[in-house]
């Protein structure tokens, strides 16, 4: 692992990676804002706060779009090559996760204005459990990446497989659900879809993990497991 | 995982092993060079495989010129320089006194910075240096010449004006002459010191052309402070630094993860 001990000799240069860095970090914090008002309103059964979160998606797309012309600006202008390149390529494909999370928030908000039209009905215990954990995953994969620390990252990325656990167990609770009463399947449809865009979030939240991974040091998260490369204890 | 990294690595792990699997044409062994107290080479050693490019990359100073100069021991016209070690082309020392200057020069062609043509016509340029190492008939000689010309990528635009004088050339034009003249000698080895950096962009791009499509014959070792041009030309990098090796290998490794961090800091530009 090739960590850089000096700053460029060109000073702009460290200033435009810094500021790409800065920009996804507060896309980060919008995608996961998006994530926690989506579920607010779901629960409060706020339509009109919904909606607020599925018009401001255009906010995120916009983030995504800016991240993309920067990333294209310096491939252009700074030739990056060994970790520069890396930083610049984990930037927009972290962006682009990013701006799908953003997307899943969207959806859980539109079938939360969907779910409002009918009679109310108890929320599956899961999904605040499962909903609590994605965030959490995605704030701690962001965390990581501010401190380009591949380890925190893995650590992350190895939490996937609860929360694949928990939606497993979701489906199931909300099939019972659906079986037991007919007149619940509307209802029970759309939380299952709303539970498999959280599970979606967390598969994005390990995508930027092995990013980050990959962006350290160079080579796919997964082929290190496979060789038993990672550092002992994590 | 990402399909994408994974097709890389699999792709430079490939590349990697087609490089240590082609044979070796120059190989130094604890090499050492001084002047005037100055230690410029330090305990060098490398194999440069056959019929493929390899670049040397480095700081002003860092002995990259000096290593070229080595290898066709250019360094002999002052007596007082000497280079220790070994340098074996094809298996045999060339440092050894015993192999003869003139032998080693046409196996081993050089091609500097700046284009050095001689005062006379575009054909005598050729001939003249084909004449210094073999006695050719006139059609024979023709025949060299136009063979020459036409690998170096000239011969198109020239050979309607063989008879000028060769300093009209454009400076792009004069560089492709002096690999033309070097290549005449029909030379196992070209070394090229920084033959891009007097030219325009469109000049290196043929030049740069020219090396992918003349290491086909040729074993090609070149020195440049274009990192982007050793990055797109050549099969294997090194890198100097202080009259030592720091890494060797891969290209595309070297440009991509390199092993050491003195290398990184040097090709992302932040050498301190």
């Amino acid at each position: 692992m090739n960590t850089p001990t000096h700053d460029h000799i060109v000073k702009s240069y460290d200033a435009e990676i810094a500021r790409l860095a800065g920009e996804i970090a507060a896309m980060g914090e919008l995608a996961t804002a998006q994530l926690d008002a989506a579920m607010d309103a779901l629960h409060k059964r706020d339509s009109r706060a919904a909606q607020r979160v599925a018009d401001n998606d255009d906010a995120l797309d916009a983030r995504e779009r800016e991240i993309s012309q920067d990333v294209l600006r310096l491939l252009a202008l700074r030739q990056p090559i060994a970790r520069d390149l890396r930083e610049i390529l984990a930037a927009l494909r972290i962006a682009s996760d990013l701006e799908r999370i953003g997307d899943y928030a969207a959806n859980v908000a539109k079938r939360a204005i969907g779910l409002n039209l009918s009679a109310p009905v108890p929320l599956a215990s899961g999904l605040t459990t499962l909903t609590t954990l994605a965030g959490e995953l995605v704030r701690e994969v962001l965390r990581a990446y501010a401190t380009r620390d591949a380890q925190r990252a893995h650590a992350a990325w190895r939490r996937d497989t609860e929360l694949d656990a928990l939606y497993t167990g979701l489906f199931r609770e909300l099939l019972t659900y659906m079986m037991e009463d007919a007149r619940s399947i509307t209802a029970c449809t759309h939380l299952l879809f709303i539970a498999k865009n959280i599970e979606r979030i967390g598969d994005h939240a390990t995508n930027i993990a092995e990013e980050i991974w990959f962006l350290v040091y160079a080579e796919p998260l997964k082929r290190a497991r496979e060789r038993g490369d990672i550092s002992p204890g994590v | 995982m990402n399909a994408i990294t994974s097709t890389n690595w699999y792709d430079s792990l490939i590349a990697a092993t087609v490089a240590a699997q082609q044979p070796v044409k120059i190989s130094a062994r604890d090499l050492d060079f001084h002047y005037a107290g100055f230690h410029a080479l330090k305990n060098i050693s490398l194999d440069i495989p056959a019929k493929r490019v390899t670049a040397i990359i480095g700081p002003s100073g860092c002995g990259k010129s000096t290593l070229l100069r080595v290898f066709n021991r250019i360094y002999a016209i002052y007596p007082t320089l000497a280079a220790r070690g070994e340098v074996l082309l094809d298996g045999e020392d060339i440092l050894d006194p015993h192999f003869s200057v003139n032998r080693l020069r046409s196996k081993v062609g050089m091609v500097f910075q700046k284009p050095v043509p001689f005062p006379m016509s575009i054909r005598d340029n050729i001939a003249w240096a084909v004449r210094h190492h073999a006695r050719l008939g006139r059609d024979e000689m023709s025949e060299r010449i136009e063979q020459a010309l036409r690998a170096a990528a000239l011969w198109d635009e020239v050979k309607d004006k063989l008879k000028q004088n060769a300093l009209g050339l454009s400076g792009g034009q004069q560089q492709r002459l002096c690999i033309a003249r070097a290549i005449a000698l029909k030379p196992e080895v070209l070394l090229l010191d920084e033959p891009t950096s007097a030219l325009d962009p469109v000049a290196t791009g043929r030049i740069e052309q020219l090396i992918e499509e003349l290491k086909r014959d040729y074993t090609i070792v070149i020195v440049t402070h274009n990192m982007q041009q050793a990055a797109r030309v050549s099969d294997r990098t090194a890198f100097m630094y202080l009259g030592e090796l720091i890494e060797f290998g891969d290209t595309e490794k070297i440009f991509t993860r390199p092993d050491k961090q003195q290398t990184e800091d040097y090709i992302t530009g932040r050498f301190g």
